[in-house]
């Protein structure tokens, strides 16, 4: 919101303050906006203020082709953008009766489990520099970027893959490519003991962390939470087991939780989660060279290519939850509704809200970050 | 899960001091070169570029501005424009979705990472991508086209066809036309450049009515096609497809079957349906002018179906039986089943144009007579005369021109064919009259013994390659680089084609003038030799000698201005007898020739 | 809970709830779809989540059907115990512009109904916050509504970037220069054309003559 349209919020005269928190503020993710209400220390209203990062990309999907939109879905969400075009790329399959080649959906699987795992160092970056940590923020979008070099190797682009499109994958993985994997796991394994040492198990974080912006698990049933955020209350929920797509089914992994639903255990639920992405991605690179066979099953022309009318709702889980694509096809060459259904538009909202309210004006970013919400899919 | 009560450590984070031992991480400072498969900035390779503006049509982002080079070729034939796409930076989003639809596989992107300007520098984000790219220096290319990332069905949907064993003995048509699924799937393959209606000599609107077959309207594609073509199941048959030589699909894999779509789209609509939609198209009132059109061909008909939309009353003199010119007289049915040719006729009568079959003009009707009665007259009398190699023996009763016996068998049904036939000539019209003969022979010999000689080398053949494959599997035997010298004639029987090797055809300076091997030597048997050398056309009977003088003539050939307008100024001349040999140019001719015509009427265009 | 009760639930259900039609129902794929009259909604989703356990709400979606005048809206719920998909679909009158919340069911209903109304101006009464959130600077129409033309709107608000680079000028000179704009030739723009032009001459004749 421009400076001259603010409004102040209506409250009976005391010696409360009114913060704006954002959109350009070091302890906000992305742009974005919470206008607090302080008395002292202590928050006691607060409001999320968004629209900062909307460009309309549902009615632009409207007037696109269809593969055109692959383009476009990644933008939704800059830290964690592969969830988005595979996600899209499914629903279009659904409709269309499409099936993907093998090799492709464990190449999706791949991506979608790197993505997950750059998502994650970011978000303990930045959940360390809200708790007043510099190192581990370094530390985490360093290491970050050695996975960015191998989309950028595998995909063409270092963030936005527009890697998929609806039938399977865009390219063959390069030369020794799945060495390079195994090298850079190594490495962010190697890495653990340090980030435990200097973010997970310092005393400060921990102090900091615990107790703040606790949504148990009744809450978060009711505010509609998924994804690390509800396992952190306890639910072993996760998209990938229970409502599996790709070939998650035939690979091993746990759904860790934790039970305290606090920044805390918000974050360990993410460290022992990049623990288990690491694994599944070691299983994909074991199979993938046994795994022969076409990327892509071919579509027609996209420029004359009309999907049959029908509709999709087709679910992953990201970094930061549930993510779904409703997609209603009226058998043209657009989409007629794309619905993006980003797991941030529950938690960055009205829980956001909820959990600040009554905690101190500092654990407004860390509890921002904790929750890991990413505005642009609040937005869109 | 983790354990709730571990209070972690004050001192652990300090292990991270070990850090301050170690070697620093450098990154040298001068560019760092993107991993092969990036998608950087674009490469275009311009020798290879077709300006078909494919990229530019996948480009949401209205990144992609087609720019005019005035240096680089520009060829319609051959589907090649001037035209190359320059990139906005400020708009593209690097998804190379434009080099993986590019048709011809010129587009890729680099291994660049960085483009950055100050405000007054802003113009260096549009530029136009050459080979070298977008910082003049060629770094290798990055994302490139590949086998699964081309977005283009490059093969065509193959045409069922009557097997050679199964058309040998019969003139039944030979392709079975498109199934509905197959229509559907070769549409879709169209990128709708348009290069196939810059092609066309009749500027068929090829794109809309490829589109409107996809769409599943066949009602608007016959629309669309009537609107340029009023022989549009004879052109869905038989046309030379320039279209398809210039599709862009066809760089890099076989172009679309545009022709067999058409032919699709018109066998897809009933008769009297199509005749309700050309319809629409006719004027409401009659202009109450009058034209003569001498010639009831692709240009004569095409002539008069226009000014009769218009509403001029039109008359059409044919001396033959029938109506439909070379189509009829000279291609045979089992390309081009004559009726298909009745209905396009019928159409066109429809419309209001007057046949008169079997008035020939010269005869029961006179040019002066013409001109007197009506407001214009065109001539449009094809080509019905054969050449002659003129060899020694070529005047021998059973040394027969192609047009005339292909005539011969239209208007008789069939003939008498010997055992051993030689054909002179490598076009189109030695293939039909060597199928037809080769069908004849079947019947009334029980085999083919049909032998085509020709100049040329057989990749240099001016049949079409389709035709020339048909040929040999129905038994026709192809003998390349020939030349005719001599029929031989022994006790007045014609015995044979002597003939001898080709070392070249043209001289230095291009003109026509063969250089023969005289030690290859070869005599072909023969109970007939078919001359199919080229046509001519006989007009001064038709004309009488007055006009003949009047009008101006180049080497036989009747000299108009680029509206077909003859020196005399209430006469027009199209197709055959102006152009030489085309029915696509024929039909081109006939609108051309009378929307002059029309003009002249209405008193738009005086002459000068 | 037992997986197996979920079929005859939704047959059951049938029986209660006057004009349900279940569209299809797939358990292997987790998908069912259930078309309903829209005042019959609360009913089915108090029944869904008391006693089949859809507590989540995955989302609501509204789409569109200009032409029908109605839009649809579409509630996808999860139940955790069933692990099924239950999508409810709805039409609401497009002109009537208003429906009812569901907040006091499902919570997440706050978010996806605000959403709703700013994109698409449909009021749901019973909805604790119908502020504006993404669209607070904008004063025009509902802009996820069919009828609003947001390429116009692009148009006649934004200004396209004027290059004129030297490599441009030179080829000017030459006699070249910009022949299609990006804007007559986007795939997805493109207008619809009816069919050919009968009026007037062939094309090509007039082609041939300038």
């Amino acid at each position: 919101m421009r400076a001259e349209n603010y409004q102040q919020i209506n409250h009976p005269p005391s010696h409360a303050f009114e913060l704006n928190f954002g959109p350009n503020h070091p302890g906000i993710e992305g742009n974005y906006a919470l206008q607090v209400q302080v008395e002292g220390d202590t928050v006691v209203q607060a409001r999320a203020d968004g629209g900062y990062l909307h460009r309309g990309f549902e009615k632009l999907m409207e007037q696109r082709l269809w593969i055109q939109n692959i383009a476009l879905v990644p933008r939704i969400c800059v830290p964690d953008p592969s969830p988005m075009e595979v996600c899209y790329s499914m629903a279009v399959e659904q409709i269309a009766g499409i099936e993907v080649p093998e090799r492709a959906q464990w190449i999706r699987v791949m991506q979608l489990e790197l993505s997950r795992i750059a998502a994650h160092l970011f978000t303990f970056g930045g959940h360390a520099a809200t708790t007043g940590m510099y190192s581990p923020m370094f530390w985490g979008v360093a290491d970050r970027d050695l996975i960015l070099d191998l989309f950028e190797e595998f995909t063409g682009g270092r963030i936005y893959s527009i890697y998929n499109l609806p039938g399977g994958v865009r390219r063959e993985l390069p030369e020794g490519f799945l060495q390079r994997v195994t090298d850079t796991l190594d490495y962010i394994e190697s890495r653990l003991p340090d980030y435990d040492d200097l973010f997970f198990k310092n005393r400060v974080f921990i102090k900091r962390a615990k107790g703040v912006g606790v949504t148990e698990q009744a809450m978060a049933l009711e505010y509609g939470v998924t994804g690390p955020n509800l396992r952190a209350a306890g639910l072993p929920f996760d998209v990938r087991r229970d409502d599996p797509y790709l070939v998650y089914e035939q690979l091993e992994f746990e759904v860790p939780t934790e039970e305290a639903g606090d920044a805390w255990a918000r974050t360990l639920v993410r460290r022992s989660e990049l623990i288990e992405s690491i694994r599944i991605v070691r299983q994909v690179v074991a199979a993938l060279p046994d795994i022969g066979g076409p990327l892509r099953t071919p579509i027609p022309n996209p420029l004359a290519w009309r999907v049959p009318a029908g509709e999709s709702y087709a679910r992953v889980e990201s970094s930061k939850g549930e993510l779904a694509y409703y997609v209603v096809s009226d058998g043209s060459e657009k989409p007629w509704r794309v619905h993006v259904r980003g797991p941030s538009s529950m938690h960055a909202v009205q829980v956001l809200e909820e959990l600040v309210k009554g905690g101190r004006i500092e654990d407004v970013a860390q509890t921002m970050f904790s929750l890991d919400a990413c505005p642009p899919e609040v937005d869109r | 899960m983790s354990d709730y009560n571990d209070e972690g450590s004050l001192l652990r984070p300090l292990r991270a001091l070990s850090f301050l031992g170690r070697p620093a991480v450098t990154e040298p400072l001068e560019p760092r070169l993107a991993a092969e498969g990036y998608r950087g900035f674009h490469l275009n390779e311009h020798a290879e570029c077709v300006g078909c503006s494919s990229c530019q049509k996948i480009c949401d982002n209205a990144a992609i501005t087609m720019v005019e080079v005035p240096e680089l070729p520009n060829d319609e034939a051959k589907g090649i424009r001037n035209l190359r796409p320059a990139v906005d930076y400020g708009r593209c989003c690097w998804c190379a979705l434009c080099v993986d639809i590019c048709p011809t596989g010129s587009l890729s992107l680099s291994k660049e990472y960085v483009h950055t300007c100050t405000q007054e520098e802003i113009d260096s984000y549009f530029m136009l991508p050459n080979e070298t790219g977008m910082h003049g220096t060629f770094y290798g290319k990055g994302w490139q086209k590949t086998e699964t990332s081309d977005l283009l069905d490059l093969q065509r949907q193959e045409m069922g066809e009557r097997p050679a064993e199964l058309r040998v003995d019969n003139f039944d048509e030979i392709v079975d036309g498109f199934t509905p699924e197959q229509a559907m799937a070769e549409a879709s393959r169209c990128v709708q450049c348009g290069m196939c209606h810059d092609a066309c000599p009749t500027g068929m609107d090829a794109p809309e009515y490829i589109r409107s077959i996809y769409e599943g309207d066949l009602e608007q594609a016959v629309r669309w096609i009537y609107q340029s073509n009023p022989f549009s199941h004879v052109c869905g048959r038989v046309c030379t497809h320039r279209c398809e030589d210039a599709c862009s699909i066809g760089v890099r894999g076989t172009p679309l079957a545009i022709r067999w779509l058409k032919r699709y789209a018109m066998d897809g609509v009933s008769h009297q349906r199509i005749q309700e939609i050309t319809q629409e198209q006719r004027a409401a009132e009659s202009t109450g002018h009058t034209v003569a059109v001498v010639g009831a061909g692709p240009a004569g008909l095409t002539t008069a179906w226009d000014l009769a939309r218009k509403g001029h009353k039109v008359v059409v003199y044919e001396s033959r039986q029938q109506p439909g010119g070379m189509p009829r007289y000279g291609i045979p049915e089992y390309r081009l089943p004559y009726e298909m040719l009745d209905r396009d006729i019928e159409t066109i009568t429809a419309m209001g144009v007057e046949i008169r079959c079997g008035e020939e003009v010269g005869k029961q009707v006179t040019m002066e007579q013409l001109q007197q009665e009506y407001d214009a007259v065109v001539l449009a009398i094809g080509l019905h005369l054969g050449r002659s190699t003129r060899i020694p023996g070529s005047d021998h009763a059973h040394v027969r021109s192609a047009v005339e016996l292909l005539r011969q068998v239209t208007e008789e049904g069939t003939i008498e064919v010997p055992e051993e036939v030689v054909v002179i000539g490598g076009g189109n019209v030695a293939m039909d009259i060597a199928r037809t003969v080769a069908r004849l022979q079947r019947q009334q010999w029980g085999g083919v013994k049909t032998v085509v000689t020709a100049l040329e080398a057989e990749e240099n053949f001016l049949a079409d390659p389709a035709e020339i494959r048909e040929a040999a599997e129905e038994g026709v035997t192809i003998c390349p680089s020939r030349g005719p010298q001599e029929c031989v004639v022994e006790a007045g029987q014609l015995q044979s084609l002597r003939t001898w090797g080709v070392c070249s055809i043209f001289d230095q300076q291009g003109r026509f003038a063969p250089h023969y091997d005289e030690g290859d030597e070869q005599c072909h048997p023969a109970g007939m030799v078919i001359e199919a050398i080229g046509q001519m056309s006989n007009a001064d009977q038709l004309l009488g000698d007055m006009l003949t003088e009047r009008l101006e003539w180049d080497r036989g050939r009747l000299q108009v201005c680029e509206n077909g307008r003859t020196s005399e100024t209430w006469l027009w001349a199209a197709g055959d007898c102006v152009n030489g040999p085309d029915v696509v140019h024929a039909v081109a001719d006939g609108h051309r020739v009378a929307t002059s015509i029309d003009e002249v009427l209405r008193g738009a265009l005086k002459h000068a | 809970m037992n997986m197996d009760a979920f079929t005859p639930w939704l047959d059951a259900l049938c029986g209660r709830i006057d004009g349900m039609v279940v569209a299809c129902s797939d358990l292997a794929q987790r998908r069912s779809r259930i078309d309903l009259p829209s005042e019959e909604l609360t009913t089915l989703l108090e029944a869904a989540k008391g006693e089949m356990g859809f507590v989540h709400l995955s989302a609501i979606s509204c789409v569109d059907w200009i032409e029908e005048g109605e839009f649809e809206l579409v509630y996808h719920l999860w139940s955790y115990e069933q692990n099924q998909l239950l999508s409810i679909h709805i039409r609401v009158a497009r002109d009537l512009g208003r429906f009812q919340s569901v907040y006091d069911l499902y919570r997440p209903a706050g978010f996806f109904e605000r959403d709703i109304h700013e994109m698409y101006g449909l009021y749901f009464e019973g909805a604790p916050d119908m502020e504006k959130f993404i669209l607070t600077e904008w004063n025009g129409p509902p802009p996820m509504r069919k009828d609003f033309d947001s390429e116009a709107f692009v148009g006649e608000t934004f200004d396209w970037q004027q290059y004129n680079p030297e490599w441009l000028q030179e080829i000017v000179a030459a006699g070249g220069g910009v022949v299609v704009p990006p804007t007559e030739q986007r795939f997805s723009q493109r207008k619809k054309v009816d069919g050919p032009d009968w009026s007037g001459d062939h094309p090509q004749a007039k082609r041939g003559q300038e």
